[in-house]
C-alpha cells in the first residue's frame, strides 16, 4: 500500500489521444502505471499500441466515450486529465460525476473560477483532484513485484524506494529536491500545483503523509503567494507526528507581478517568502533558503529521528 | 488582469448596477468637453490602476471651469506609485448620506468566494479589518450554490448597509455576483457604494468607484478581452516579451536569469541575490524567464534574445533543470542563439536531469569563450553574480573562479 493510491491500481487518461497525452501516456506505462484506457468520444472503440514496460512488447489501449464507461469496462481508481484548458472543467466534472477517486489534473491554464466549482464538488463527493496545473503524483513501489503508479509528468527513475513524502506547488523543485534527496529514497511525491485553487492543498497532503506508515518524514516546498504553507505549518503543530523540512521560493520577488505561476503573486504586501519562512519556523518546520539547504536540513532531520 | 476604474464602470453597468454619469477622457482637450456634459460641480478621477487615487490627489471634486482645468492639469502628467495616470474619468458629483465597502474575490484558503463588506466605505479595509475586526463581514458564496435573491437578501441583512435600502443592497450584491461569474472576475469591488440623496428626495445606491480584476486564464472565453487593451501601447521589454507568450517579468538588477518551470526560476532569482549578498555586491537578477517544460531549442534562442535585449544585463544564469526538457537540446539552443545573436555577455549554465552531461558536453564542445558550466545551481549564481559584479566594477571586483 502507497499513500494516496494503490499499488497497480487501474488508471485511465483523459485526452490520452492528444499530443502531450500519447507522449506522457506512453512515459506513464514505461514507468509501471497500469493505463487500463483512454477517453475520447470522437475516437471511442479504438485502441492505441504504445510500447509496453517491457522492452520489445506493446500493449493496446482501448478508446472509451466516456469516463463512465471506462470505468465501468475497467475498474478505474484514478484518472489523469491532460484536456487543453477549455475542455478542463467538462472532462473534471465528468471524473467526478463517474466517481472516480483520484483525478490528476496536469492542465495549466484552466480559470479559477471553473477550478473552484470543480474542486468543491468533488469535495462534497469525497473524491481527491491534485492539481490543476501540477507534475501530478508519483509513489515509489517497494520491489518489482509491486510497482508505484506514476500519475502525470514526474520524470521516472529520479528516485528509489525511501522513507520520505514530499508535496510541492512546483514541478521543476519537486524534481530538484528529489535529486538531492534520491540516495535517501521516497515513498511518494505530490505536485500540489501552482494555481490560487487546488485540489489537494499542502495540508491534505501532509495528512495523507502522516497517516501512510511508511512515510517519515516530509519534505514542502512552497512559494510565493496565498497561505497555503501557513496553513500546513498549523495543522502540523498540531497534528503531525512525522517532521516536515521545508523550502519557499520567491524571497526576491517583486510585489504585484505573476512569477510564472497563476498562484504565485504578492499582493498587498502579503505572501510573501519571508512571511512563509517566518510562519513555519514558530510552527516548528526547518526553512532551506535555497533547495540544497533544505536537502542539508533534512539529512539532519533524519539524523536525529 | 486589473482594469481601470472607467472599464470596472462598464462590467458594473452591464451587470445593471447605478453608476454616475461619467466621460473617460484621454487628454486635456476630450476632459473639458466631457465637462461640458456632465457639468458642475463634477469630480475629476485620474485613471490608474492602483488604490489610493484619493490620498495621492488623483481625486479633485470641482464646482467651477477654472478648477476643472487646473485639476485636470494637475492630474495628467501624475505617476502613483509607478502607475502613470491614463486619462481621467469626468463624473457627477453625487449627494452622499453613507458610504460603504463591498467586495467579492476568490478566497484562496476556503476555495471558494469572499465577500467583504463593512460600513465604513471610503476608508482602508484591510486596516479596517485588522484594528476593528468586528466591523467588516466576511461571508462565502460558492460557485455551487444558486446565490439568488433570498440568499442576497439574508447577506444584505446581515452586513446591516444603516441607512440604506435592505432590497436595493440585495439586488446589488446579486448584481455583484452575476458580474464577478460572467467577466470571469477574481475581483470585484465597489469602494465606496454609497446611499445617494436624488434630488427628488429619494436614496439610491451607487457604485461611486469599483476595481475589478478578470482571472487572466479565462480570456480564451472573452475574446482575449480585446475591449480591454491599454489604449497606451506599452513598449516595454516586458510586454514585448508577454506579447510572444513569454513568461518574463522585468526586475532591476544585473543578472539575466532564464529556467525552466516558474518555482525553480524563482529560487534561481533568490540564489542570485544571496551570492550578490555574501560577498556584499548589490546584484541582482535582472528578469524573471521560465522557458516552461519541454523547451526547444528555438524557445531557448527567444528566451536569450529577449533577455539581452535589456541593457541592465552584465551576465546571465541559464538554470535547467530537465524532466521531460532534455539538457542537451536546451545546449544546442543556447549555441545557436549566441551565434545568431552575437551574444558576448557571459553565461553560466547549470544543467541537471535529462541528458544533463550530453548538454554541458556539447556546451564545453563547442569552446564559447563566454559560455561557462557550473555543476551547482549556488555554484552557478555565484559565478554570474561575479561575472556581473566585474562588469560593473572591472578594477576592483574579483575574478570569477570556474567551478
Amino acid at each position: 500500500m502507497s499513500a494516496f493510491i494503490a499499488n497497480n491500481a487501474p488508471v485511465i487518461v483523459q485526452g490520452m489521444t492528444g499530443h502531450q497525452g500519447m507522449t506522457h501516456t506512453q512515459r506513464m506505462l514505461k514507468a509501471g502505471t497500469n493505463i487500463v484506457g483512454g477517453v475520447n468520444p470522437r475516437k471511442a472503440g479504438t485502441a492505441i499500441t504504445f510500447e509496453a514496460r517491457e522492452a520489445g512488447n506493446t500493449v493496446e489501449i482501448p478508446v472509451f466515450a466516456t469516463v463512465a464507461e471506462a470505468k465501468a469496462a475497467t475498474g478505474a481508481q484514478a484518472s489523469v486529465i491532460f484536456v487543453p484548458p477549455r475542455f478542463a472543467k467538462d472532462a473534471m466534472i465528468e471524473a467526478i460525476k463517474a466517481e472516480v477517486k483520484l483525478i490528476v489534473v496536469i492542465t495549466e491554464g484552466i480559470p479559477v473560477n471553473d477550478t473552484a466549482y470543480c474542486v468543491e464538488l468533488a469535495l462534497q463527493r469525497g473524491i481527491r483532484i491534485v492539481g490543476p496545473n501540477c507534475p501530478g503524483l508519483m509513489t515509489v513501489g517497494e520491489d518489482a513485484e509491486h510497482p508505484g503508479v506514476n500519475l502525470g509528468i514526474i520524470p521516472d527513475g529520479i528516485v528509489g524506494r525511501g522513507p520520505l513524502g514530499l508535496v510541492s506547488k512546483s514541478g521543476t523543485l519537486t524534481y530538484q529536491l528529489m535529486s538531492e534527496l534520491a540516495d535517501i529514497g521516497f515513498t511518494a511525491c505530490l505536485g500540489a500545483g501552482g494555481d490560487p485553487i487546488v485540489g489537494t492543498t499542502l495540508r491534505e497532503a501532509l495528512e495523507e503523509f502522516e497517516n501512510d506508515d511508511a512515510t517519515k518524514a516530509v519534505v514542502m516546498i512552497g512559494e510565493i503567494g496565498g497561505r497555503a504553507e501557513e496553513e500546513a505549518a498549523h495543522w502540523a503543530k498540531h497534528h503531525m507526528t512525522k517532521p516536515v523540512v521545508a523550502y519557499v521560493a520567491g524571497f526576491t520577488a517583486p510585489e504585484g507581478k505573476q512569477m510564472g505561476h497563476a498562484g504565485a503573486i504578492v499582493s498587498g504586501g502579503k505572501g510573501t517568502a519571508q512571511d512563509k519562512l517566518e510562519s513555519l519556523e514558530a510552527h516548528g518546520i526547518r526553512v532551506g533558503k535555497t533547495p540544497s539547504e533544505c536537502a542539508e536540513l533534512m539529512r539532519d532531520t533524519l539524523a536525529q529521528l | 488582469m486589473d482594469l481601470y476604474e472607467y472599464q470596472a464602470r462598464e462590467l458594473l453597468q452591464e451587470a445593471g448596477i447605478p453608476t454616475p454619469d461619467a466621460i473617460y477622457a484621454a487628454d486635456k482637450q476630450q476632459a473639458m468637453q466631457a465637462l461640458e456634459h456632465i457639468g458642475l460641480p463634477a469630480v475629476i478621477k485620474g485613471q490608474a490602476k492602483i488604490g489610493h487615487r484619493g490620498q495621492a490627489g488623483a481625486v479633485k471634486v470641482v464646482k467651477t471651469r477654472e478648477e476643472a482645468s487646473a485639476a485636470i492639469d494637475h492630474i495628467l502628467p501624475m505617476s502613483i506609485d509607478g502607475h502613470a495616470v491614463n486619462g481621467v474619468l469626468v463624473a457627477e458629483a453625487m449627494n452622499i448620506r453613507d458610504e460603504y465597502y463591498v467586495s467579492i474575490s476568490v478566497d484562496r484558503t476556503n476555495r471558494s468566494f469572499c465577500v467583504l463588506a463593512t460600513s465604513a466605505g471610503g476608508t482602508e479595509v484591510e486596516t479596517l479589518a485588522h484594528d476593528h475586526p468586528e466591523a467588516v463581514k466576511r461571508m462565502q458564496i460558492t460557485m455551487l450554490e444558486n446565490f439568488d435573491h433570498a440568499a442576497a437578501v439574508r447577506m444584505a441583512e446581515a452586513i446591516a448597509f444603516e441607512g440604506a435600502d435592505i432590497e436595493q443592497a440585495a439586488t446589488i450584491l446579486e448584481q455583484m455576483w452575476q458580474c464577478f461569474v460572467t467577466n470571469d472576475a477574481t475581483l470585484v469591488e465597489i469602494n465606496p457604494l454609497a446611499n445617494v440623496e436624488l434630488p427628488d428626495g429619494s436614496t439610491q445606491l451607487y457604485a461611486l468607484d469599483a476595481k475589478i480584476s478578470l482571472g487572466g486564464n479565462a480570456a480564451f472565453r472573452h475574446d482575449g478581452w480585446k475591449r480591454f487593451e491599454d489604449p497606451v501601447v506599452s513598449d516595454t521589454l516586458e510586454a514585448r516579451a508577454q506579447a510572444a507568450g513569454m513568461h518574463y517579468v522585468q526586475l532591476d538588477g544585473q543578472v539575466g536569469v532564464i529556467g525552466n518551470g516558474a518555482g525553480l526560476v524563482m529560487s534561481s532569482l533568490d540564489a542570485v541575490a544571496f551570492a550578490g549578498d555574501a560577498i556584499g555586491q548589490p546584484i541582482t537578477a535582472a528578469n524573471f524567464l521560465d522557458i516552461g517544460g519541454g523547451a526547444s531549442a528555438e524557445a531557448m534562442s527567444r528566451s536569450l534574445k529577449a533577455v539581452t535585449a535589456n541593457p541592465s544585463v552584465k551576465s546571465i544564469f541559464i538554470n535547467v533543470y530537465g524532466g521531460i526538457t532534455s539538457c542537451e537540446i536546451v545546449a544546442e539552443g543556447i549555441l545557436q542563439a549566441v551565434d545568431e545573436l552575437g551574444i558576448t555577455v557571459p553565461m553560466v549554465v547549470r544543467f541537471d536531469g535529462n541528458a544533463a552531461a550530453e548538454g554541458l558536453a556539447t556546451l564545453e564542445a563547442a569552446h564559447k569563450t563566454n559560455v561557462h558550466v557550473a555543476a551547482t545551481m549556488d555554484e552557478a549564481a555565484r559565478q554570474a553574480v561575479a561575472f556581473a559584479a566585474q562588469a560593473a566594477t572591472p578594477a576592483s571586483a574579483p575574478a570569477p573562479t570556474q567551478a
